[in-house]
C-alpha cells in the first residue's frame, strides 16, 4: 500500500513539474499583495514586487550585478548635447499592452506627469528624488531632451527609476473624464488596470488579491519565458509553505527566519535568501530637550551591540553597516567608514561628562510590530541600555510618532529607493527632506553644503569626499543608528530556479528572460 | 402575521439607521487613517498635500454628510487605500464569503441535530456520553488550531487537499469543517438540552399514548417544540459568522472574504470600507434575526395567535 501510495506520488509529481513546463506557468503565495499598481507614485515595498514584469524604463542595467552597467532600454542611445540637457533616442516600434506603438509623446508625457506633477501622489516624488529634472520635450517623433536645472551626475540612475517607467499617453488620458485631457482620476484608474510595454500584461489585477501576468507576444525584447504567472495574496506563512507542498503555489515569499529549518529538510524545496538593501534603523530625536546634547545620543548609539543581536536573532545572516553604506552603492559604496560601532565604555563616559540623571529614555516602536525580530531587538536594546546606566522603555503603539516633538527615540527604515546613496540615506536625510521637516533632525549651513556636494559632485571622488563628510557629521551627532540589513527568504518547488537579482531594488519579483527558469524551459 | 411581519420590518429599519450612525462615529474613534493612507518619510508640506488630497482634512459633518450620500449614489465612497468604489470592493468579497457560510451551516445542520436529538434520547447510554464528549472537544478546540492541524495532516503531510483560496470543491472542505466544527459542538449541546427539556413533558406522554410511532413522538412532537431554543442558537450562530466571525478562517486558506477586508481596512482605518463593511455586517444580523423571529412564529402558534388578538 505503501509503495503504491508512494508511486502514485512520484507520478502526481513528475506530471505536475511535466505540466507546469509545458505549459510554462507559475503561482506565487505572496505574503503581501498591493492595493494599486502605479509606479510613479508607489515607492513601497509590497509595490516593488510587480512594476518590473509590466513595465520598463528608458535606461536599463544588468540587473545580474550589483555594480551597474547601464543597457539600452526604451531609449537606444542617449548623450549629454548640453550640461544641462539629455538627448535619447527612442527604440523603435516598441508597442503598449494594449497596442498602442510608443512615441516621444509617451515618453515626455510619462516624464513630465513625475517632474511637473499637478496629481498630488506623484508631486511628492517630484519633490523627494526628481527635483532637478525639469521637463522632457519632444524632438522628432523618436527623440527626446530631458532638462535638468544642475549638471546631474546620476542621469541613468534616475532614468532607471520605477518612477520613470513609461505609460502610454493616450490610454491614460482615456480612462477617467475627458478623453483628451489628464485629470487625477485618470491617475487613479489606470492603477487598476495598468498597461506598459514590459514582456508581461496585466490579465487580471484584483487589488489586495491577485496579480494575472501573462506573456505579451509583441514584446521588444528577449520573450517572457512564463505563459502566465499568478502572483496570490496568502498571508499566513504557514499556509504559503503548504502550498508549495500541494503543489498550489511554486514560489513563496516573505518565509520567516525560524521557517528555514523545516524547509531544508524538505528535499522538493529550496529557499534563496539576500539581504535586502534596506535598513531597520533607531532614530533619534535631535531636537528633544533631553536628548539635544549630541553625546547623549552618541551614548544611547554606542551602548547598542548590533554584531551580538545580528548573532543572537537573524543567525548572523543580516548585515550590520559600519556606516550608512551599502554595496548597492556602486562606486560610492565606503565601507571603510566607522560611522558606528559599539563602546559600551564610551557611552559610560559620554553619560558621566553630560551628567545624566537617570532620566527615563523612551524608545517608541510600531504595534502590531511589522519588522521582522523588531520586538525582540527592542527588547535587548532596552537590556543594553540598562547595561551603561540607561533608563531605557518601551511605548509600542498603531501612530507614527516620528513627527512628534515627545518622541525620544523610535524604530523605521530607510529603504533604498535606488541604487545610489541619494536614493537612501540622501531622500530621508536632506536638508529641508522627511526628517529635518518633521522637527526630530535639524541641518545647518555647513551640513547643507556637504549634502549638495554630494548629491551633485561632478566625480566620484567629490562625491565620495562629501559623502565621508557627511557621515562625519552623523557620527558626531547621530539622529540615526542603522541596525541592519534584514534577511529575506524565498521559497520554490525544485523545479523552479529563481532568485532576486542583486541589481534591483528590494522585492522585484523579476520573471524576465534569464532571471528565472522551469525545468525544461530556459 | 402581516401587522407581526411589518413591525419586525419596522424596528429592523429603526435600528438600521441607529446602527449607520453609530458605525460612522464609532469607526473614527479609532485612530487617525493619516499615517496608514498618507506614508511615512514625508516632508511636512507634502504630507498636507496628501492630507488634502484623499480629503482627511473634512470636518466630521462633511464626512457623515458624504457618508450619506454614498447610500444615494449606491457606491457608499471611495477606498482610501484601493481608490475604488467600496461597492464593487466589497461586492467582490460577499459571494466568496457567503460560499464559505451557507456550506458550514448546512453542515452544522445536518450534524448538530441527529447527535444532539440521539444524545437526549439516549442519555443514559454510552452513546449519549460519546456524543457529549465529542461535542465537548470540539468546543474546547480553537478553531484555528484544528485548521493548521488539518492543513498539516491532510495537506503538509498526505498532499490529499488544496490550501489556498476557493477555487475548486476540494478547497471547501478544510475551510467548512473548520468553520463548522465549533457550531456543530455548540449546537449539539443545545439541541440535547432543549430535547431533554419536552422529552419530560406530558405532551410526550400523551403522543405516545395516542399510539404515535416512537420517531413521530420525537420529531413531530418533541423537536417541534424544542425547535424556538435550536433556531435562536442557528440565528446567533449565523449572525456570529456573518459579523467577521470567520476572520480566522478566511486568514489561514487565504479565503479573499468579507471578514479579512473588514480586518484589513480596520488596521489601515480604511473608513470608507470599515464603515461599509460594518452596516453589511449589521444588516446581516438585522435580516438574520428578523428571519429567526418570523420563523418563532411559525414554529409557535401561540407567538402567532397573540399578535392576531
Amino acid at each position: 500500500m505503501r509503495r503504491i501510495l508512494t508511486t502514485t506520488a512520484a507520478v502526481t509529481l513528475v506530471a505536475c513539474s511535466l505540466s507546469a513546463a509545458a505549459a510554462q506557468e507559475i503561482t506565487v503565495a505572496a505574503g503581501n499583495m498591493s492595493s494599486y499598481l502605479d509606479p510613479g507614485r508607489d515607492h513601497s515595498n509590497v509595490g516593488s514586487q510587480f512594476y518590473f514584469n509590466i513595465f520598463d524604463p528608458l535606461i536599463h542595467r544588468d540587473y545580474a550585478k550589483v555594480e551597474p552597467e547601464w543597457l539600452p532600454g526604451l531609449a537606444v542611445a542617449w548623450e549629454l548635447v548640453s550640461p544641462t540637457t539629455m538627448e535619447l533616442r527612442l527604440r523603435e516600434g516598441v508597442r503598449f499592452h494594449n497596442g498602442d506603438v510608443m512615441t516621444a509623446d509617451d515618453v515626455v508625457f510619462s516624464v513630465n506627469r513625475m517632474v511637473q506633477a499637478t496629481f498630488p501622489p506623484y508631486q511628492v516624488r517630484m519633490r523627494d528624488r526628481l527635483s532637478n529634472i525639469d521637463r522632457a520635450e519632444k524632438v522628432d517623433e523618436l527623440t527626446v531632451r530631458i532638462h535638468v536645472e544642475r549638471e546631474e551626475p546620476l542621469w541613468e540612475t534616475l532614468l532607471n527609476l520605477q518612477q520613470l517607467f513609461i505609460v502610454p499617453e493616450a490610454y491614460v488620458k482615456s480612462l477617467a473624464g475627458d478623453p483628451d485631457a489628464i485629470e487625477d482620476d485618470d491617475y487613479e484608474a489606470m492603477s487598476l488596470a495598468p498597461v506598459g510595454t514590459g514582456p508581461y500584461r496585466v490579465a487580471e489585477f484584483v487589488p489586495g488579491q491577485r496579480i494575472v501576468y501573462e506573456r505579451f507576444d509583441d514584446f521588444w525584447g528577449e520573450p517572457a519565458p512564463l505563459e502566465r504567472a499568478t502572483v496570490r495574496h496568502v498571508p499566513e506563512v504557514a499556509s504559503r509553505l503548504t502550498a508549495l507542498r500541494t503543489g498550489e503555489a511554486d514560489i513563496a515569499t516573505n518565509i520567516a527566519p525560524d521557517q528555514l529549518a523545516l524547509l531544508e529538510a524538505d528535499p522538493e524545496i529550496e529557499t534563496v535568501g539576500s539581504n535586502t538593501a534596506l535598513f531597520h534603523v533607531v532614530i533619534f530625536n535631535s531636537n528633544h530637550e533631553k536628548l539635544e546634547d549630541p553625546r547623549m545620543r552618541r551614548a544611547l548609539s554606542l551602548a547598542i551591540d548590533r554584531e551580538l543581536l545580528n548573532e543572537t536573532l537573524w543567525l548572523g545572516q543580516a548585515i550590520v553597516p559600519s556606516s550608512h553604506t551599502m554595496a548597492e552603492y556602486g562606486p560610492l559604496y565606503m565601507p571603510e567608514l566607522e560611522t558606528f560601532y559599539h563602546d559600551p565604555d564610551e557611552a559610560r563616559q559620554l553619560l558621566e561628562e553630560v551628567g545624566y540623571d537617570g532620566f527615563e529614555v523612551v524608545y517608541d516602536m510600531h504595534s502590531p510590530s511589522y519588522y521582522t525580530n523588531d520586538t525582540l531587538a527592542a527588547q535587548a536594546i532596552m537590556e543594553m541600555w540598562a547595561a551603561v546606566g540607561i533608563n531605557g522603555r518601551i511605548d509600542a503603539s498603531p501612530e507614527w510618532t516620528g513627527n512628534d516633538p515627545a518622541m525620544m527615540a523610535r524604530t523605521w527604515s530607510n529603504p533604498m529607493y535606488f541604487a545610489d546613496p541619494f536614493g537612501s540615506f540622501g531622500v530621508m536625510w536632506a536638508p529641508g527632506g522627511p526628517s529635518e521637516s518633521e522637527g526630530r533632525f535639524t541641518t545647518d549651513a555647513d551640513y547643507a553644503a556637504d549634502w549638495e556636494a554630494f548629491r551633485f559632485g561632478k566625480t566620484v571622488e567629490d562625491r565620495r569626499e562629501a559623502y565621508g563628510q557627511l557621515m562625519e557629521r552623523i557620527k558626531a551627532d547621530p539622529p540615526v543608528l542603522p541596525l541592519w540589513r534584514p534577511y529575506e527568504s524565498w521559497a520554490m518547488r525544485q523545479a523552479v530556479s529563481w532568485a532576486p537579482q542583486p541589481g534591483h531594488i528590494p522585492y522585484v519579483l523579476d520573471f524576465r528572460a534569464g532571471a528565472i527558469a522551469i525545468d525544461g524551459t530556459n | 402575521m402581516a401587522i407581526h411581519a411589518l413591525e419586525v420590518l419596522l424596528r429592523m429599519a429603526l435600528t438600521f439607521a441607529v446602527i449607520v450612525t453609530l458605525v460612522f462615529f464609532a469607526t473614527r474613534l479609532s485612530g487617525s487613517p493619516i499615517d496608514f493612507i498618507v506614508g511615512e518619510g514625508l516632508t511636512s508640506e507634502d504630507r498636507e498635500i496628501l492630507i488634502r488630497y484623499y480629503a482627511l482634512d473634512r470636518s466630521w459633518w462633511e464626512q457623515y454628510r458624504a457618508f450619506l450620500m454614498g447610500f444615494v449614489d449606491g457606491q457608499f465612497g471611495m477606498s482610501f487605500v484601493e481608490r475604488r468604489p467600496v461597492s464593487a470592493i466589497v461586492a467582490d468579497r460577499l459571494w466568496p464569503s457567503l460560499q464559505l457560510l451557507l456550506p458550514a451551516i448546512g453542515l452544522t445542520l445536518a450534524v448538530a441535530l441527529p447527535l444532539g436529538i440521539l444524545a437526549a434520547v439516549y442519555r443514559t447510554s454510552w452513546i449519549g456520553s460519546a456524543i457529549m464528549s465529542v461535542a465537548f472537544l470540539g468546543y474546547a478546540v480553537p478553531n484555528f488550531v484544528l485548521a493548521v492541524f488539518m492543513i498539516l495532516v491532510l495537506a503538509y503531510t498526505l498532499d490529499w487537499l488544496p490550501v489556498v483560496g476557493n477555487g475548486t470543491a476540494l478547497h471547501f472542505i478544510m475551510p467548512t469543517i473548520t468553520l463548522a466544527a465549533g457550531l456543530i459542538a455548540a449546537l449539539t449541546r443545545f439541541t440535547r438540552n432543549a430535547m431533554l427539556d419536552v422529552l419530560g413533558q406530558d405532551y410526550m406522554r400523551t403522543a405516545r399514548a395516542k399510539g404515535l410511532a416512537e420517531h413521530e413522538v420525537i420529531l413531530g412532537h418533541g423537536l417541534r417544540n424544542a425547535s424556538i431554543t435550536i433556531l435562536s442558537v442557528v440565528g446567533l450562530q449565523i449572525a456570529g459568522l456573518a459579523a467577521a466571525g470567520s476572520v480566522v478562517v478566511e486568514s489561514i486558506f487565504a479565503w479573499p472574504g468579507i471578514g479579512d477586508l473588514l480586518v484589513r481596512s480596520a488596521m489601515r482605518r480604511d473608513y470608507p470600507v470599515l464603515q461599509f463593511g460594518v452596516l453589511t455586517v449589521a444588516l446581516a444580523v438585522l435580516v438574520v434575526n428578523a428571519l429567526v423571529d418570523l420563523a418563532y412564529a411559525w414554529a409557535d402558534p401561540r407567538l402567532r395567535q397573540a399578535e392576531a388578538a
